[in-house]
């Protein structure tokens, strides 16, 4: 077994360990914050400069370009969840040794999530990331609201995971193996039965709870109004990507014979995922919650890719999924460091934030507007790939409906920016906003404009990274 | 030997039995034993496709251990946030857990 190919996993394991050392011999708590961006952004530098590519264990974990992509892309995630958690934490959260290694421990679970070439790896990694959410969900300790967005959280996740268990039962059961590519081949050589219908829809039910699909969305915006917000953050970005790598990764090398039996499952969940949670969004009132729903809509675009799963729709669903974590960092920073300042939660409380800071009014609406999907922004570009790829494979009607959608969702984003430049505000006085967030806004909203325009470089690292996955056109 | 379709009825059945406890009780602490029943009914689902399918090799049993290890954790940790939950409010009923609504 070459080690040497999981340098930056086993690096992560390290540095979740050196933080809970360090939290113990260290008085000043604040110093763990930027301990662990710094380790992150070591662990960033480590893994860019990590080339190699195989096989673990005979397959139990693929280490490609497409492992190699997240590993880039979920440590770069939690490095601006941990910058813009540090106050948040200082203020208002007890035990920051514990809350930034559960960030990293849960960033490694998704890293693994998307190397893992094997049904145990996957679950285990899994339930990995889902150990640490449930603790960071119900981390303000005396918050009646966390508590309860942690309990329903584990209670509702659990379910769902037993169902994927079921699922995965099943497929093992038929097939005889739980390495995704020997069940592809055992899939193509049976073709489909009632034994593999079921498991495929209990796989689809326990994945399409974790990437937050209709119907099993009721946990979302619960988790995220109750959670604290840095990790309402991560849950809705980083977590949800996870599902969604774990997704790809095994519909593509494992059930890609059975395209024929989940594929118009998921057009089923995609177009049901796009509609609930946009129109939901609209009668909104508390920011995070429209956020929730606002995020449900987003996966409902990505699902609609994935149940035309081929190589340029998982082109254009990375793609669409960088942007919106681009673009879902800058929402969110922009919500946590306003809640930080003035504790405004509700839309009203939004009222005239562009005469108290300029900055983050105009971060907020560049966001929105990417989420929406206007051109010059990330949101524009990456859909447009997106919905020209699936509208390439025969999915013109999804592609329609989720154009509407996009419509709709404009309409509740234009609430939120008219809150923040047209109301008139409750509370005088500018807000200080810390140099480092500054700093880390303005580099996340050059990334949604760059991303908006030229967007050639990235996907052409995303056109590397889905080839390991062998899909065709 | 037992049929297969015996066993996998069994498992199936626990499964069930589980899920009903989960939507039909409101005691958290229930709650969470049917969870655990579902659990189980999966590890007995995992055995029985080893044993029946799959015999020369231990997936399915490993599979099965997987699944008792991370129930076990599970429900530590379920307990520890229900505990909470049970301080600040004083019920460890989850109907009554709605100070958030749509």
């Amino acid at each position: 077994m070459d080690l040497g190919l999981v340098v930056p996993e086993l690096l992560l394991t390290a540095f979740v360990f050196v933080i809970f050392t360090v939290d113990l011999l260290s008085s000043r708590k604040r110093v763990l914050g930027y301990l662990s961006a710094v380790l992150l952004v070591v662990l960033l530098v480590v893994t860019v400069l990590q080339t190699g590519t195989g096989d673990l264990s005979g397959g139990l974990y693929l280490v490609d370009t497409y492992t190699h992509f997240f590993r880039v892309f979920f440590p770069a995630t939690t490095l601006f969840v941990v910058l813009f958690s540090i106050d948040y934490v200082a203020k208002r959260l007890r035990y920051p040794g514990e809350y930034y290694s559960l960030l990293l421990m849960a960033t490694l679970g998704m890293v693994l999530m998307a190397g893992a070439g094997e049904l145990i790896t996957a679950y285990v990694s899994l339930e990995l990331v889902n150990f640490c959410l449930y603790v960071l969900a119900a981390y303000a300790k005396f918050d009646t609201k966390s508590n309860e967005a942690g309990v329903k959280y584990i209670i509702l996740s659990v379910a769902a995971s037993a169902l994927l268990l079921l699922g995965i039962g099943y497929l093992y059961g038929v097939t005889g193996s739980t390495t995704f590519r020997e069940i592809a081949a055992a899939l193509a050589q049976q073709g489909s039965s009632a034994g593999v219908l079921a498991g495929l829809v209990l796989i689809v039910a326990g994945l399409g709870f974790k990437v937050a699909a209709v119907p099993f969305h009721m946990w979302t915006p619960d988790v995220y109004e109750g959670a604290p917000t840095p990790v309402t953050a991560f849950i809705s970005i980083a977590s949800k990507a996870a599902g969604f790598v774990l997704l790809i990764r095994l519909f593509s090398l494992g059930l890609m014979p059975a395209i024929d039996s989940w594929g118009p499952l998921l057009q089923l969940l995609a177009a049901a995922t796009m509609t609930v949670g946009n129109l939901l969004a609209i009668q909104q009132r508390n920011i995070r919650r429209l956020l929730a729903y606002s995020s449900i809509g987003q996966a409902g675009y990505l699902l609609m890719g994935a149940a035309f799963l081929s190589e340029s729709t998982v082109n254009g669903i990375l793609l669409h999924m960088t942007g919106y974590t681009v673009t879902g960092l800058a929402v969110f920073l922009c919500v946590t460091v306003y809640q930080n300042l003035t504790g405004a939660e509700d839309l009203e409380g939004y009222a005239g934030m562009a005469q108290r800071s300029p900055l983050l009014a105009l971060g907020m609406t560049m966001a929105l507007f990417s989420l929406a999907g206007l051109p010059l922004f990330a949101g524009f570009t990456t859909k447009f790939y997106l919905f020209t790829a699936v509208a390439g494979h025969g999915g013109l009607g999804l592609v329609a409906l989720a154009v509407v959608n996009s419509l709709v969702s404009l309409y509740y984003y234009l609430r939120v920016v008219r809150q923040i430049y047209i109301a008139e505000p409750a509370a005088t006085g500018r807000l200080e906003v810390p140099r480092i967030l500054g700093t880390a806004l303005v580099v996340l909203l050059v990334l949604v404009a760059l991303a908006g325009v030229y967007p050639y470089p990235l996907a052409a690292i995303i056109s590397v990274a889905v080839l390991p996955l062998g899909l065709p056109g | 030997m037992i049929p297969i379709q015996q066993v996998l009825t069994i498992s199936a059945g626990l499964f069930c039995l589980g899920l009903y406890v989960v939507l039909a009780r409101r005691n958290a602490v229930l709650v969470l034993m049917g969870l655990e029943l579902m659990l189980n009914g999966v590890a007995l689902n995992f055995i029985t496709f080893a044993v029946y399918r799959d015999p020369e090799r231990f997936l399915g049993q490993i599979f099965a251990l997987f699944v008792i290890v991370v129930a076990a954790a599970e429900v530590g940790l379920a307990l520890a946030i229900i505990l909470r939950l049970y301080r600040l409010r004083r019920t460890a009923n989850v109907d009554e857990a709605n100070t958030m609504r749509w």
